[in-house]
């Protein structure tokens, strides 16, 4: 029962922070009901998936500072899983998203525990192996559509279907994605303030100190990593019903690896509202400069050669993130 | 029964003979000092009791388990807890924070977690700077919290590394006081590896001398300091025989 | 037994190619101690470099290597007094970060500037020619020119490294910058010119392999892959271990020629539907993974 009050407990967060995330999320809450285009609706649902997406990864790269490449292949197991289970056997959302999760940390147990062997760029560029092994894979396996991938028509199903997550308007995505967000936050909330979430910081201060108190760094990794992989997999299911046509090249690519980790690395890895932060500037950025610059004849690659610019700029210039850099403003001012 | 027993521990780095066939035991309760002139072997030492370093050969006891193969996780859960003399840190949690990832080996709720890790910061005289972050603070401080994440483990022996080094006059007297606080209000045995020899003779029951990984004297602070292997190890042979008169 | 054979040899021919692309991430790790991810980008830099400079002047191909060792060089320079030394300074997860934004950057460049279609090289002296060498294997004369020319070109910068003040200033700073600075080494160069040096040597494997793989802007990630996996087995730092170490990765890429021999000797049906060819890379990411956890220093590394 701590869990879950530790879940609801904000109380350490300044009031300036609570009062801006109420009023966000106020406006999360009411968006639908203002003036919006289809490209807007769509753009948010985005920015709330990958928010989940960055808050999973967030566990064991930003607390944890495991700098992790390969999450994409976990949004594979979670998009594909609930594809195959709907199009074969006609299995709701709300059965196959906890399947796709069980084989997502199934699967993360097995790399993991030879993986969290390594450290630093090893791991991560062993975290873009694995990820790509398992895309190939699926790129050949004829049971999931090899590289021509799934595709859930709609036609075969009634919209609204809330057991199957079809529907015909953004607007339920959109709610259904919220719900979810919102958990997010009270799990990452929690997640932060517990046992576990202490030791994957004292990790990421330094491992030897943290094995003298007792902690045994190996396993506490392999079990965080476990935590994002469900994230992860978990809006992958969802992803699949929303966009309802999967293929290895667009959902396990590496893109979608970098993009993951990169919603924490910008907004601030390691605290609460960093992913979201992220999140909140990469995915409209990304949606208009390739709505604005990408489409006109002659400038294909310019929104992704800014992207690039940026990610660049921010490694370079404030490695902690823009989270980081408003608690370095804070600390100094303390002083 | 002692609670520290270490038989005939070797440890080799190559061709090197860092710990050469050490032995000794260390009763509960007792304060022990390590020391010995730089390159001794001390911190090996402590390495390897915690864990750290495989041992070429020899047996660890500690409170009647043989921990002479065991992880350094699986020694702290013994109880066996320890300092670090320098270490590179990322420096994201608070003093608070600190603390509690040593209190959270004892307790998986972070509400006692929490109210441990402010006991013991209150204790040390470090509540008040809580909320600040390790890097912020002066190397005394930072040292008293380091032993005070250490105590959060709630450790029946406690290895210090060098606790003093780098700090003033005061500052030492302040450790000082916090060492004695650690052996006599909280029983927790200690033992401590020291170069600032006003602290370690003045603190210590026992002491113990290493060099060139040997272990060259054991005793009492008085009775070490006279030892004329003790003198020839920091000082050299020509001062020990030069002075050999008044050392007789 | 001639696709065992040819299999075998296509792979140590290209193995030496790939040796030399991934010998300029051996040295800027080695040196550095940074990882470069947009290694395949640089390669694909190259390789565009001797396309154009081959069909644009008429030039024998072969012949174009300067221009991509000097393209390459100038760009490792760029890249390093350019982005890289402040990156550097931060914690490793930005400099991960960093490279990964430098290869979006130029990939997509590339692909602003070239489009999105193969190109490949169809003139020169050595194209449609090819050399029976026994055995049943023919081995296009291309390729056995890029091998051959990989082999020179490790040997100059083998000569280099070991046998040149300048080889030695930088063998100092990888093994220890604090201490190469203390004796008067000017670090900043140092790692400059190891981003020069790998620049070049990796742009001139991209030259050498245009004249028989078709480039395009998305090519880099695959190559950047195979090049971390030579490094690691060859061992971080290497410079003969990225050559052998090569080998092995060139020849795992030959699987689906070993694959179909001993599915034919030993004529077990399943063995004919793996789509092996699909899935040669595969085994390369799985091999960088294998070799990592279980050796992770790698056959000759000194760094881990």
């Amino acid at each position: 029962m701590e869990a879950l009050r530790n879940a609801f407990d904000f109380s350490d967060f300044p009031r300036l922070d609570l009062t801006i995330a109420a009023v966000v999320a106020l406006f999360l809450l009411t968006f639908p009901a203002f003036p919006h285009s289809a490209f807007a609706m769509a753009t948010m649902i985005q920015f709330l998936m990958f928010s989940l997406y960055g808050m999973g990864w967030n566990t064991i790269g930003g607390y944890g500072g495991q700098v992790d490449l390969g999450k994409a292949q976990y949004v594979g197991i979670g998009a594909y899983t609930t594809a195959v289970m709907l199009i074969r056997w006609d299995i709701p959302f709300w059965v196959s998203m906890p399947i796709g999760m069980c084989f997502a940390v199934i699967w993360s147990f097995i790399i993991g525990y030879p993986l969290f062997r390594l450290k630093g760029h090893y791991f991560a560029i062993a975290t873009i192996a694995t990820s790509l092994v398992l895309k190939d894979l699926f790129e050949v396996w004829g049971f999931v559509g090899a590289a021509m991938g799934l595709e859930i028509s709609p036609i075969k199903y009634s919209p609204p279907d809330f057991l199957r997550l079809i529907f015909k308007e953004d607007i339920y995505y959109y709610y259904v994605i919220l719900g979810f967000f919102f958990l997010g936050i009270l799990y990452v909330n929690w997640f932060r303030r517990s046992r576990l979430g202490f030791q994957l910081r004292a990790i990421k201060n330094n491992e030897e100190v943290a094995r003298s108190l007792g902690i045994n760094v190996h396993w506490a990794k392999i079990k965080t990593y476990a935590i994002a992989t469900a994230f992860v997999s978990l809006v992958g299911s969802f992803h699949a019903c929303y966009i309802k046509n999967i293929e290895p090249e667009d959902t396990m690519s590496l893109d979608i690896s970098i993009l993951i980790a990169l919603m924490a690395m910008l907004g601030g890895a390691g605290s609460l509202w960093g992913p979201i932060i992220g999140a909140s500037v990469l995915i409209p950025l990304k949606s208009y400069l390739k709505e604005w610059l990408g489409a006109q004849a002659g400038l294909i690659g310019i929104d992704l050669i800014i992207y690039g610019g940026i990610i660049m700029l921010v490694s370079a210039v404030e490695p902690r993130g823009i989270w980081g850099i408003v608690e370095k403003v804070r600390r100094r001012k303390r002083r | 029964m002692a609670l520290l027993e270490v038989h005939s521990l070797h440890k080799d780095f190559g061709g090197l003979k860092a710990n050469d066939d050490i032995s000794f035991n260390m009763e509960e309760g007792e304060l022990m000092g390590l020391i010995g002139p730089n390159g001794a072997g001390k911190t090996t030492l402590f390495n390897c009791i915690a864990g750290l370093h495989p041992v070429t050969s020899g047996q660890i006891i500690f409170g009647g388990h043989d921990i002479t193969k065991f992880t350094a996780h699986e020694v702290a859960r013994l109880g066996l807890a320890r300092t670090f003399q320098v270490y590179v840190a990322s420096g994201d949690l608070t003093v608070v924070e600190n603390v509690m990832v040593g209190c959270f080996m004892r307790t998986r709720a972070s509400s006692q977690a929490k109210a441990r890790a402010e006991q013991i910061l209150k204790d040390f005289k470090l509540l008040d700077l809580s909320d600040y972050l390790l890097i912020e603070l002066p190397v005394a401080a930072q040292k008293r919290v380091t032993m005070a994440t250490a105590v959060g483990t709630a450790p029946k022996m406690l290895l210090l590394d060098e606790v003093a080094a780098g700090l003033n006059p005061s500052e030492i007297e302040e450790i000082m006081a916090t060492i004695r606080h650690i052996h006599n209000d909280l029983e927790i045995t200690v033992m401590l590896i020291e170069h600032v020899m006003e602290l370690v003779m003045k603190i210590s029951d026992r002491l113990i001398v290493l060099d060139s990984g040997r272990k060259i004297a054991e005793g009492t602070p008085n009775n070490v300091a006279k030892d004329t292997n003790v003198i020839k190890a920091y000082l050299g042979e020509r001062y020990v025989q030069e002075h050999a008169a008044e050392l007789a | 037994m001639d696709i065992l054979v040819s299999s075998l040899f296509a792979g140590v021919l290209i193995g030496m190619v790939l040796a030399i692309m991934a010998l300029g991430l051996t040295i800027i790790f080695g040196v550095m101690d940074i990882v470069n991810f947009a290694h395949g980008e640089f390669l694909m830099v190259g390789m565009y470099a001797g396309l154009l400079t081959a069909q644009g002047t008429g030039m024998e191909p072969l012949l174009t290597l300067p221009v991509a060792a000097i393209v390459g060089f100038l760009l490792g320079i760029i890249c390093y007094f350019g982005f890289i030394k402040f990156l550097i300074r931060g914690p490793m997860v930005a400099q991960l970060l960093g490279t990964f934004g430098l290869m979006i950057f130029l990939r997509n460049l590339a692909l602003l500037i070239f489009g999105s279609e193969d190109r490949a090289l169809h003139h020169g002296i050595l194209v449609d020619k090819s050399f029976d060498i026994g055995m049943g294997v023919i081995v296009p004369a291309t390729k056995l020119a890029a091998a051959g020319l990989s082999v020179v070109a490790f040997v100059c910068v083998w000569l280099l490294i070991n046998r040149t003040k300048i080889g030695k200033a930088l063998t100092a700073t990888a093994l220890n910058a604090q201490g190469a600075r203390y004796m008067g080494i000017p670090t900043e160069r140092m790692n400059a010119l190891a981003w020069g040096i790998g620049g070049g040597t990796v742009t001139v494997a991209g030259a050498l392999l245009v004249n028989f793989w078709s480039v395009n802007p998305f090519i880099g990630l695959l190559f950047t892959m195979i090049a971390f996996a030579i490094v690691a087995l060859g061992g971080f730092g290497s410079v003969p271990g990225a050559f052998f170490a090569g080998i092995v990765v060139g020849i795992i890429t030959e699987i689906p020629g070993i694959w179909d021999f001993f599915t034919y000797i030993f004529n077990v049906g399943w063995m004919a539907d793996v789509p092996m060819t699909s899935l040669k890379y595969m085994w390369v990411y799985l091999a960088y993974f294998v070799i990592m956890v279980v050796r992770p220093r790698g056959l000759f590394g000194w760094k881990r």
